[in-house]
Parts: C-alpha cells; structure tokens; sequence
C-alpha cells in the first residue's frame, strides 16, 4: 500500500487517503488488465503449437511454426497486403472527399436544415455496420439490387445483370467509405470550429478574396486538423470486418481482418489459434505506428489553435445558386447512407425480398416479426446487447475517468506510459480484440467463456475516446476548485464524489453515451466470442442473414433502428456541438 | 474621411432579434485617431466589424474617403476584400502557418497585380522595423509572445498603407505591464505615420490618453462624442461620469439661485449646501445630481476659516497609494471619495474638512 501511495506522491494539496489509493489503484490496475491481458495472451499464442491445439493445453509446446507458415505463405504478400492497402485508401479517400463537404457546407454556409442534416449524417454511426451492408447489398445486388432493378428498368433492359456490382473492390471501397463518413465528419467539423474566425477575418482585411483566402489561410491552417482525423480513419479502415466479410467476401477480396476471422472459423479444419495470433501481430505494430503519427500530428493541430477572441462565429458563407446543388449532393448521400437502407429494411421485412411495386402491397406481412417475437434466443439477444454495451460504457467511463484524473493531477511516474497504453487501446481491431479475449478465457478457468461476461469483459478495453474525453474536460476545471473542497476539510473520496464528477458530469456523459453507441453496434467481438447464451442482435442478424432468411433479417435491421432513436436524443443532448 | 450615418445592425437570434446597434452617425477626421469607448456589449466592435465589412448592417451608411462602401437601402456592399483598410483584432489573428515575414507580406502578396519580390521585401522589412520585429521576420508565429504577435499584427495592418486603420481592442490581451507599454508605442506609431485611426476599447485610460476624439457607448447608441478632456470633465450623464474614472455622485435640491448661473444647493438628508453653477432651467426645488471627481476635492485636517463650500465629515478609511492616498470619508449619511496628498496625516474616526470649486461640480437634472 505504501508502495502505490508512494507513487501517487508529489502531488499537491490534500491527502488521497486510503479509499482514494484503493480507487485509483484498482483504475489502474484494472485498465492495464484489460487492454494488456488479452494482448499478452495473443502474443504467447503466436509462439504455441501444434495447431490442432489449444495454446496452453498442457501437451502444447512453444514453436515459432505458426509465423513461418503465415510469413512464407505468398497470399500474404500477393493478396492480403495489397488488398486490404487498396481498400482502406480508396475508402479513406472517398470518405474524406464526402466528409469534407458536408462538414463545410454544415459548418461554414447557410444550407437550410443544418441541424436535420448532421443527425442524420450521424446515422451510420448508430447501427451497426452489418446492418447497413445488408441493406446497401439489397440496394446493389448485381441482380436482384433495387437500384440496379430500377435502372434496368427505366433502360428497359430485361434481362441480365447490373449495372452495378457490390460484390467488387469498388462497391467494397464505396461502402466502407459511406460508412466511414460520419467519423469523419465529426472530426472535421470538431476541427472548422476550432479555428479561430479572425484568422480569415484578418485576411479579408488584408485585401484577400474569400477563393484566396480559402486556400492560402483555411485549408493550410486545417491541415494538420484534417490529416490527423485522416491517419486515424486509415487506421480504423484497415480494421474493418463487417464489410469485408458481407461484401468482399463474395468478392474474393482477402482484408486482413477477415483472413484473422477465417483462421479461427475454418470451413472444414479445426481453428488454428497461433496461426491467426501470428498475422495479428504486425498490423498490432502498424496501429501503433499510425498512432504515434496521429499524436504528432495533433500536437501540431493544438499549437494551431491561437488565441481566441470573443467568439465571433464568422458570417456564413452565402449559397445563392450552389444552394441546390448543394442539397442535391447531401440528399443523394443521404439516401445512400441512411433513408435508403432504413426504407429497404422496412420494406423487406414487411413484404419479402423484391423490388417496390403496388401488386406486392397487398402480400404485407408481419409473419417475420411475429416469428422473432415468438423466439426467447431473440429475447435474449435483445437483454445480452443492452447489458453488454450499457455495462461495458459503464465500466470503461469510470475507469478511464480516473486515469484522466491520474493524467491531469498527479505527478505519478510512468502516467505517459499510462496514458499511451489507454489511447492504444484505438488501435486495437475488433478481430484482434476478440481473438484475444477468446483466447484468454479459454485458458483460464474462471468460467466466463460462452457467457455475457466474457463479452462485457471483452468490449471493455476501449479507453482511449473516454480518457481523452474526460481529460479535456478535467483540464477546463481549475484545480482550485478542488483545492478550496481540501481546505474546507473534504477527503479525496468526498472531494471527488461532491465536487470532480458533478462538474465533469458532461464528459462523463457524453463518453457513456459514445461508448454505448460502440458497444451497441459491435458485432465482430461478439462473432468471435458467440455461443447459445450471449448472442446480441447484430449476431442474430448475421445468422439469419447467412441462412438466407432475408425477411426476418430485415425485421432485426428495422428493430434496431427503431432502438436507436432514444440514442439519437441521448447523443444530441450529451455528444454534439450546439449548432446555432 | 470616415463617415458613418444611422448605422443599424440587429441581429436574429432564437429569443428574437438583438439590436447591437442602433442608429449611430460619426465623422472621423483626415488623420485624426477616434475612439469608440463602451462596456462590453454596447456595440462599439459591431460597428467597428461594420465599417471593416465582417458584419453586414441593415440599415444607414458608412462611407471612407468619400467613397460608400455600405448602404443597405442602396443594395449597396463592399465586401471586405474590397476595402482599404488595416485592421488589428483582438486575438490578434497571426496565421500559425506562415512565419512573420510572410505574416506582415501577405496583404501585398495577395494584391491584384502583385508587387515585384524586391518591393515586397523592402515593404515588410520597413513595416517589421518600425515594429521593432525586423530580427524576428524567419520566425515562426506560433514561437513569438504575445506583446510580438501584437507588433505582427500591427506591422501587416500598416503594410500596404490603408486609408484606415482599425484596431479592435488590441491591448485587451496583454498584461498590464506590457499594455501600458505597447499602449504608448502604438501612440507613438500613429501620430508618427499620422493614418485615420478608430480604435474600440473598454479601457477609459487607453481612450483618454491616445485618442483625438471619443464617442462614448451604451446599448447600441453614442451617449456623448467629444474631446478626452471634455468627457472627462463635463459628462453628460452619470453614466459617461462613472465609466470614465470614479466619481462621487450626491443627490441635492435647489435652495435657491444665488445668479445668473450660481446656486445653493441642499444636499439630501441635511448633510449640508454646496455652491454650484446651476445649467439653465434649473429652479428652487428641483431635485439633481451633483458629479465630484475624487481628485477635485481639497480635504485638510483644520477647520479652514473660509467657509465657503466646505463639508466636513469624519474619516472612515485612508488607503495610503505611494504617492498619494485614497481617502473615505463620512459627511452625515453619505460617503465621499477623495485623493489627498500622501502627506495627509488621519486617521478613522478623525475629523476632515471637504472643499470644493463650483467650477468641478457638474450637475445633472433629476436625481434618483
């Protein structure tokens, strides 16, 4: 006890005491477990063989097997490498070019129904991703696609495909990058508002045009504020599974992320736990790269950031005769990434899988609904997702609130590994999370394997969004404030609980409720992790899906929609910027 | 050179619309530097940001050299770009991206045609050396202070030698030390280079000792326009009274007209009478407000044997200031401020005499 009272020293002001040692130790402790445990465990796997075993099963060996054979296999370098480098940069690339101009025509001009426009913007973001490929491959199956239907039809082609093809690199890269478009959008437009307005101002008082003043003062100023959001899209396209798997796959594209999944789920063999442990590993060290390049590049974006004046918004920018146009691009992306699906979904569900006509009206049926309310599995789902994201948010907010705390105000040695670990936890894939927490709690007999714990336990890992959070918000209280509760007597406990987090009541809800909105569409971790007892409705939609049981699919993709409106008003009220 | 009639700008905000400003006419002179005093939130940096094109009014005109660069009636808008003028914000606006050399060339970079390389050079050194920012020109500007990002950002206001300079609360960001410092730089700077100047501010000091004229604000209109002696001096009302400087406000009655101009005056509760230069109108029995500069009151310790004006009163406090001393002082049920000369001997409960000139009342009609 000394030892960590020791090392929370240097601090000044009043005395942690006893329940304050135990609190911050038990955060530090337990974040470490989360993020490092799993990790360590998938690193030792790597090492442990033979491959029709489990890593730590008593017979199981150490072998450096498993990464010869993954780093000599020319599939690696022929498709694996090149393919996932493809996909995560056309779709990085077509997401930026979206994002950038839906946060500026947001941010920056007088497009009427600005607020409706950056809800719905946010959409893909609530949902999870699976849901949306199943809509987007209802939307552009090559045969059976609504759209391709539809235009097949206003040609009068009759029979045939096409012409569009989902199931290809770039249906692959136009989807991903759709639904990476909200990430970004609020990266972007988190940066146009810190820009401080008087910097153009000063421009146009120099005698600048708004087009020069747009390219020599904004566009260099962002720079460092887009490139960083850019970095970490990369980083989190390069991870995707979802698409990958619903769409690339029948496409014969070969992502890392899906060839991790498909060594552990093998068609025919048994899984092989090193194998897949050994191909995570380098894209681990390509994460942490991106990282520490994210982190430069942010510290540049911040020393961008001058002195503000007295908030003048700057005067938007008139429209006139771009503001159709300018509606027209934002409800076509509005169509494809939002309306559309929900409407497909719905349609689906209630009329069976073809394209709109009046005859199918009088076939409605609510058949798929009545037959899932019917199962307790889905029940259950329903349960195991709240209780997964609701307890994983939880866990993670009060965890990476204190290691904010410990960030912001102590003097504690080792507080930047600390910090570096917690924000590495972004990097961290979903494939690989669950990877690793799968083989974690197979080897430990503590019995959480196939229940809802291991997922809770699983999920919670993401500390990054939650420190970074809490400890902006942290850093706006003077520490004063909590000097003046010592000097009236408060212990650190009173003094955190009376006074800390009511005022850091906004951080702390927001990164609940964003850690909420991760946990509620994860469905990679909870695939890997699946068993009879701790489906979530992402899982459900996925096996229904995989049997060709489109309606009830669709039924599930309409009744997570309809649960996500509460967060919608949730998120609203804690998570986005007020615009006026 | 500046001319501003009726200016008017309302904003629309979602509890309804805010008028920032309200009708306000002024004339700035050939080279003379105008100020534009207020508290904040009276409208002086929204008229300012009019009159640079930032904000775009809805009704009067402004015109610059004679040339009308805003008149909503007329349709009429320059935009910003279009107008010759220097500004200095309040944040200063350096661009984190540029160093300071191309910081201060930016406004000739960006000229239509563009001045030849050579010419740039010589300008933004010349400019960068009447800052005293010449050794600093390859630096970059997210590594200079901000009494330097100041410089900066006067040095580029100036380069391309507007009609107008404006200068929105420019010294609000530094520490004292440093604003009386820049404060008597940028003097020196202006009348040296003698350009129009209106310069926004909330600082009474900084208005009174560098402008030519001020306009004094409240809530969207002008309240009194006129030399810094002038205002301080002879206030229009008790707001312009008490925002410049500090003042003893008393509340009286007439007794009588003693002249033409002179009067007696009952102070309120029977603390005493005080002679005054009544303004015309003013008869027995109208109750008004007497303003009395702390620094216009004489205080002794000894009963003075002319006993004309005097008050006397009983100490409550002496603030001891270095070379002079802050005294309160209780005169029946009121409380006087005065300035005394450091070698004032007293003490709380001490008696004190208070004298003032009828020339250093100034009185307003009414009282509350």
């Amino acid at each position: 006890m000394a030892a960590i009272a020791a090392l929370f020293s240097g601090r000044r002001g009043g005395d942690l005491g006893l329940g304050g040692i135990l609190a911050l130790g038990t955060a530090v402790v337990a974040a470490l477990y989360f993020i490092s445990a799993p990790l360590l465990t998938l690193v030792l796997s790597s090492f442990r063989g033979p491959e029709d075993m489990l890593p730590f099963e008593d017979a199981a060996v150490w072998t450096l097997g498993h990464f010869s054979e993954v780093y000599t296999n020319p599939v690696l370098y022929k498709e694996i490498i090149p393919q996932t480098f493809v996909f995560a940069f056309g779709a990085v690339t077509f997401s930026f070019i979206i994002a950038f101009t839906l946060a500026w025509l947001v941010e920056r001009t007088d497009i009427p129904g600005r607020n409706f426009i950056f809800t719905l913007i946010l959409f893909p973001l609530l949902v999870p991703t699976l849901m949306l490929g199943i809509a987007w491959v209802f939307m552009f199956g090559p045969n059976a696609g609504w759209i391709n239907q539809g235009i097949r039809f206003i040609f009068g082609v009759e029979a045939g495909g096409g012409p569009f093809n989902i199931f290809s690199m770039g249906g692959l890269i136009m989807t991903q990058g759709a639904a990476l478009v909200p990430f970004v959008f609020l990266l972007l437009t988190a940066a146009l508002r810190s820009m401080n307005p008087s910097l153009e101002e000063a421009s146009a008082a120099s005698g600048a045009s708004p087009i020069t003043t747009f390219f020599r003062v904004t566009i260099p100023i962002l720079r460092p504020g887009i490139l960083a959001p850019l970095i970490l899209a990369f980083l989190i396209a390069m991870e995707q599974f979802e698409l990958p798997l619903i769409i690339g796959l029948p496409a014969r594209i070969n992502v890392f992320a899906i060839r991790i999944f498909f060594e552990l789920s093998p068609d025919t063999d048994l899984p092989v736990y090193g194998r897949a442990a050994a191909l995570a590993l380098p894209f681990l060290g390509i994460g942490i790269l991106l990282l520490l390049a994210y982190n430069h590049m942010i510290k540049r974006a911040d020393s961008f950031v001058t002195v503000t004046g007295k908030g003048y918004r700057p005067e938007r920018f008139k429209l006139g005769k771009w503001k159709w146009p300018s509606l027209i691009f934002v409800g076509v992306f509005l169509s494809f990434a939002a309306i559309l699906p929900a409407l497909v979904l719905l349609w689906t569900s209630l009329f069976g899988f073809n394209a709109p006509s009046l005859a199918a009206l009088s076939n409605i049926s609510f058949t798929p609904y009545i037959e899932l309310f019917q199962e307790v599995r889905f029940y259950r789902a329903v349960g195991n997702t709240f209780v997964v994201a609701g307890g994983s948010a939880v866990i993670v907010t009060l965890i990476g609130a204190m290691l904010a705390w410990i960030l912001v105000r102590t003097k504690m040695p080792g507080r930047s590994i600390l910090d570096f670990i917690s924000f590495f936890s972004i990097g961290i894939p979903s494939v690989i999370a669950g990877l690793a927490a799968m083989l974690l709690y197979l080897s430990t007999p503590i019995g959480v394997y196939g229940t809802v714990w291991v997922l809770i336990l699983a999920y919670s890992y993401r500390f990054a969004v939650t420190t970074r959070l809490n400890r902006a918000g942290l850093m706006q209280l003077h520490k004063e404030l909590e000097e003046a509760s010592y000097a009236a007597g408060g212990t650190w406990l009173t003094t955190v609980r009376r006074i800390v987090l009511p005022l850091m009541g906004p951080s702390i809800m927001a990164s609940m409720v964003l850690l909420f909105i991760i946990g509620f569409r994860e469905f990679t971790i909870p695939l890997i992790l699946m068993s009879e007892d701790n489906m979530v409705l992402s899982v459900i939609l996925w096996r229904l899906f995989e049997n060709l049981e489109l309606s009830k699919a669709a039924a599930v993709g309409v009744l997570i929609i309809i649960f996500v409106i509460p967060i919608i008003f949730l998120m609203r009220q804690f998570l986005l910027p007020k615009t006026e | 050179m500046l001319s501003v009639k009726g200016l008017t700008k309302t904003y629309e905000t979602p509890e309804g619309p805010a008028h920032a400003v309200k009708g306000i006419d002024f004339e700035v002179g050939e080279g003379e530097f105008y100020t534009l005093l207020g508290p904040s939130g009276c409208g002086k940096t929204t008229t300012l940001r009019c009159i640079a094109g930032l904000e775009k009014p809805n009704d009067g005109e402004i015109s610059i050299d004679g040339v009308i660069v805003a008149k909503p009636s007329d349709n009429l808008f320059a935009p910003t770009h279009h107008r010759n003028i220097g500004m200095v914000f309040q944040s200063y606006a350096i661009w984190p991206h540029l160093d300071v050399f191309n910081n201060v060339g930016y406004p000739l970079q960006v000229r239509k045609p563009r001045p030849p390389k050579a010419e740039i050079n010589d300008l933004v050194m010349n400019a960068l050396e009447q800052v005293g920012m010449a050794d600093f020109a390859k630096r970059p500007a997210t590594k200079i202070s901000g009494g330097q990002q100041q410089r900066v950002a006067l040095a580029r206001a100036l380069v391309r030698r507007p009609q107008l300079l404006l200068l929105d609360e420019p010294l609000s960001n530094l520490d004292a030390k440093l604003r009386e410092q820049m404060r008597i730089e940028l003097e020196e700077m202006v009348a040296k280079i003698a350009i129009t100047t209106l310069y926004v501010t909330h600082d009474q000091s900084e208005a009174l000792s560098m402008s030519d004229r001020v306009a004094v604000m409240s809530d969207g209109l002008i309240v009194q326009e006129d030399e810094p002696r002038a205002i301080y001096g002879k206030p229009v009302n008790e707001f312009v009274a008490s925002f410049l400087g500090t003042a003893n406000i008393i509340n009286g009655t007439v007794a009588e007209r003693t002249g033409d101009d002179k009067g007696v005056v009952i102070i309120d509760d029977d603390v005493g009478q005080l002679n005054v230069i009544l303004s015309n109108g003013l008869a027995a029995g109208d109750a008004l407000q007497i303003v009395v500069r702390p620094e216009d009151i004489h205080a002794t310790t000894e009963q003075p044997a002319d006993q004309s004006n005097i008050l006397m009163g009983v100490v409550d406090l002496l603030n001891y200031q270095g070379g002079y001393a802050e005294c309160f002082v209780h005169v029946g049920a009121i409380r006087v401020r005065c300035i005394v000369h450091q070698s004032l001997r007293a003490k709380p409960g001490d008696k004190i005499w208070l004298s003032v000139d009828p020339q250093h009342c100034v009185i307003f009609s009414g009282n509350t």
